[in-house]
């Protein structure tokens, strides 16, 4: 008994860095070996929520995406914009890219590079990239208004007028639906308060897990429908994705958040595991002060 | 004292009151400066105060390096990296790219087969169809950083082609462009940086729950409580844990809200022991194996807790919040909190 | 009913009945809730101000907090280490940042008193301006304008994370004594905190970033949450018209209890069918 309290009070009072060093190893092993760790995804209701109002567009509607974070949320968030791209271009919805950071900027290249060459899309008919700007809310305002007053050329330079896709596009209210890649401000609450919630505009979101808890509010009221929470919300919408283009008979590489989620499920437990052990050496510690 | 303190404070003021009113003023002009112009006015001010702060920083790391102070040579990085970033973005733009024109008769399957292998594409037949759709010049879809590295490539491509031009894209397109100088400096450095900065809050969050998560009161461990299911809830393992599992801790909960009433420690371990086996017992013949209770799912009772008591909290807190700003901010209009001006 | 509700009763009526006249003239059209739940806050929070200045006590509840302000920068100046002051990683135009700022300098006040070194680093160019103009005044006020310099104030970096490491760099090699983390902030409020708590330094955290709420309170001593930190320069401060406006909020959060009751069960009874009266149609 004596041997268990000490190995427990060893357990609960460990240095730091033991502790970073299991954590790492918890995380880094399931990267390397995802085979050795395969656990069902289990679609959250927001998740199949946003999967439904994507899946519900027709062909030729227009999405406007719009891309908030950086290279330091890029592992969240970027799951989820390669899974909303593929999901957009086997529908073949045209896609109209815009970045309130300037980071979104690099981060909406890549995703549309990565994406667009897999499904043979073509840059002006099926998608393009607006870009950043800077001005945060009076973006979204002006995007709301008018477009052109913001935006004369696009990300490569090309001049919007000289753009097809662009032809009929005025205003938001020309979108059929909007979808913000949000890690923080401004994001997904700027475009429901500035353009969706007044123009009426269909709004859904991904954002990091942290952001979720001040962004459920408007997804209760439905100003925003649904809500792709981080991480496990990422590799959701890619199972929810993969099952659908299997069904519309389109090959295309798997996703990376699913392969992510064992090694965060393995760091979950490995927390809640040092918790409890911190605990118990909490209980056996008091208990041997009260007695001394 | 007139232009330090009484000229700033009539600004804020003035402003301050036509941003809070002047949303509800039928007039355009009004209106478009509230939602547009005042956000911009700030915006130029702030990018112009970049110089500021980028100067200070400068002159501190390179007074560091001069007197060789305590780790200087951290320093020569901090410099180093600014003057490669500067560089990228305003002096190299290391955007070129080639566009051909005028293919030699025969030589098309040549010619996209050397594209082909200079992209790493496995099917020159998809170039080849993007050279023959092509009505002007043909812009081959990658970028250079050096014009050495383009030139190069032009000396293969000119037995076959008679007119082969070497461009650079646009200044400022060239940050944006995939293959130039400043995005390759983003994608290898800044975003492994950051991304390894963000990834320290894994190992931190570990560090700081296992110190500060005890079960010293009920608040605490309601929050140990509720951390614990949120955490396992929101990753797959959360489904595989199983209604029994569960039930054991709901026991061990019921065990420990009646622990200060139940001064017989033996008596205690009965009622949740006895409280353990009886639920497992009565869950079997329910046939809870099979179908378990959604009370006893992991990510269920995880998402009403998001739902309700998490949403409750929060909107609670959100509402403060926005008072706290509210207040502050009308105390700086009505020029009742000069504090900011320095004073 | 004392003779100021009266008048300001009569104040706000007037104010709203000219704006309805005013509608779709002079004022915009379908927004008159905006406008009347403005009006009525603000002429709540300024008649509070004006009890104040008239000589009325506000009583304030103690705020743990912002009383261990000044024992932090006693505990850094006896152990001969420097305090550190995070403004937050927002610009100026945050209400957060200012209100660090604010608490920024009584904090200047009280190391000018004790002669402990502070270093200010920040992330953005305007807030570095802002954040030296306060210093100085502070270090004037006290007395000691020789103790201060503009290199107390200094920039990193405008990216997040590249600030977060900067400030950890501060903390690793300084060791600070006190730490104090008073703005708006994002997903570095954990690194800075642990980093802190790491290095054995007392420890007072203030954002209305509500995310980041439940991570200073792990990691910090102190923790000002939602409108503690909102109240710091008023508490700090002392001045009467500044309690006063304290107190105003504390009033106008109860009329938005009051109004939110009131809906609930005015859309209840209107769910329920018996009344015909849609308050939510109303709001």
């Amino acid at each position: 008994m004596e041997t268990i309290k000490k190995i427990f009070i060893l357990l609960g009072s460990l240095d730091r860095r033991i502790i970073f060093f299991i954590v790492g190893l918890s995380v880094l092993i399931p990267l390397l070996k995802p085979e050795w760790v395969n656990l069902p995804i289990r679609p959250t209701p927001e998740s199949q929520i946003v999967f439904d109002e994507i899946n519900n567009l027709n062909e030729g509607d227009k999405v406007l995406l719009s891309f908030e974070y950086g290279p330091s949320t890029k592992p969240e968030i970027h799951p989820m914009a390669i899974a909303i791209l593929k999901h957009l271009y086997a529908k073949n919805i045209q896609v109209y890219g815009f970045a309130l950071w300037p980071d979104g900027n690099f981060m909406s290249t890549e995703a549309f590079s990565e994406v667009s060459v897999e499904f043979d899309k073509k840059y002006g008919i099926d998608y393009v990239n607006l870009g950043f700007k800077p001005g945060q809310e009076a973006v979204i305002t002006g995007i709301a208004s008018d477009i052109r007053t913001l935006y004369t050329v696009d990300l490569k330079g090309t001049p919007i007028n000289d753009i097809p896709m662009m032809k009929d596009v005025v205003n938001i209210e020309d979108f059929d639906f909007v979808f913000s890649l949000s890690a923080g401000f401004p994001g997904s609450k700027e475009w429901v308060q500035y353009a969706c919630d007044p123009k009426n505009i269909p709004l859904s979101t991904g954002c990091t897990s942290i952001q979720v808890t001040d962004i459920m509010p408007y997804v209760e009221n439905n100003q925003i429908r649904g809500i792709l929470a981080g991480m496990p919300g990422a590799a959701e919408y890619e199972s929810l994705v993969e099952t659908e283009l299997q069904k519309m008979k389109i090959t295309a590489t798997p996703g990376k958040a699913t392969g992510m989620m064992a090694a965060q499920s393995i760091a979950h437990v490995v927390i809640v595991l040092f918790i409890i052990f911190g605990n118990i050496t909490y209980f056996i510690t008091r208990k041997k002060k009260r007695k001394g | 004292m007139f232009f330090k303190r009484q000229i700033p404070l009539l600004i804020v003021i003035g402003v301050g009151l036509l941003t809070l009113f002047g949303r509800f003023i039928n007039n355009e002009a009004v209106r478009g400066f509230v939602s547009n112009d005042a956000t911009q006015w700030f915006d130029i001010i702030a990018s112009f105060a970049i110089f500021l702060g980028a100067l200070n920083m400068l002159k501190l790391q390179l007074i560091k390096i001069i007197k060789k102070q305590k780790n200087w040579q951290y320093s020569i990085l901090a410099v180093g990296g600014f003057a490669f970033a500067i560089f990228a973005g305003f002096f190299y733009r290391g955007a070129n790219y080639i566009t051909i024109s005028d293919i030699q008769e025969g030589e098309l399957t040549s010619v996209s087969g050397i594209i082909a292998e200079e992209l790493n594409e496995s099917n020159p037949f998809n170039i080849e169809t993007k050279l023959l759709d092509s009505k002007d010049a043909y812009e081959i879809d990658k970028i250079f950083m050096t014009e050495g590295n383009a030139k190069i490539f032009m000396e293969k491509l000119t037995p076959y082609v008679d007119t082969i031009t070497l461009n650079s894209k646009p200044w400022g397109a060239h940050v944006q462009t995939k293959g130039s100088l400043f995005y390759w400096m983003f994608i290898n450095t800044i975003t492994p940086l950051g991304a390894t900065m963000f990834a320290l809050l894994a190992f931190f969050v570990a560090s700081a729950s296992y110190r500060a998560f005890r079960i010293r009161n009920f608040e605490a461990t309601l929050l140990l409580v509720a951390g614990i299911i949120l955490m396992l809830g929101r990753v797959p393992i959360g489904n595989l844990i199983p209604w029994w599992v569960v039930s054991i801790m709901v026991m061990f909960g019921i065990g420990a809200i009646a622990a200060p009433f139940i001064k017989k420690r033996k008596v205690l371990l009965g009622i949740v022991g006895g409280g353990i086996i009886i639920f497992i017992i009565a869950g079997t013949l329910m046939g809870w194996n099979q179908t378990p209770p959604a009370f006893l799912s992991i990510p269920i009772i995880q998402d009403w807790i998001f739902a309700f008591p998490a949403m409750a909290g929060s909107r609670a807190l959100m509402i403060g919040i926005a008072l706290g700003i509210v207040a502050t901010s009308f105390r700086i209009i009505i020029g009742l909190d000069k504090s900011v001006l320095g004073g | 009913m004392n003779n100021k509700v009266i008048m300001w009763s009569m104040l706000f009526l007037i104010l709203l009945g000219l704006y309805i006249l005013g509608e779709g003239i002079i004022f915009v059209e379908g927004i008159r809730v905006k406008f009347a739940a403005i009006l009525l806050v603000s002429i709540t929070i300024y008649y509070y101000i004006d009890r104040a200045r008239s000589g009325e006590e506000i009583y304030l509840r103690t705020i743990p907090g912002l009383k261990a302000l000044e024992e932090a920068v006693g505990r850094a100046t006896e152990m001969g280490k420097s305090v550190l002051f995070v403004p937050g990683i927002s610009d100026l135009d945050q209400v957060e940042t200012i209100t660090g700022l604010n608490i920024l300098g009584h904090v200047a006040e009280h190391t000018a008193k004790y002669e402990a070194s502070l270093n200010v680093p920040v992330s953005k160019s305007i807030v570095m301006e802002a954040g030296r103009d306060i210093c100085k005044e502070s270090y004037l006020k006290s007395g000691r304008p020789d103790l201060y310099s503009d290199d107390m104030v200094h920039y990193i970096s405008d990216e997040q994370f590249a600030y977060a490491a900067g400030v950890n760099g501060i903390m690793e090699r300084e060791k600070p004594a006190a730490c104090f983390y008073l703005g708006k902030f994002y997903a570095e409020s954990l690194i800075l905190a642990e980093t802190g708590n790491s290095i054995g330094a007392i420890q007072i955290a203030g954002t209305g970033s509500m995310a980041q709420i439940p991570f200073f309170v792990t990691a910090c001593d102190y923790t000002l949450i939602g409108e503690e930190f909102f109240t710091a320069s008023a508490y700090l401060s002392k001045k009467p018209e500044l309690l006063g406006s304290i107190k105003g909020q504390d009033i106008v959060k109860l009329m938005v209890m009051a109004t939110m009751i009131l809906t609930v069960v005015l859309n209840g009874l209107f769910q329920a069918g018996w009344i015909s009266f849609d308050i939510l149609s109303y709001l």
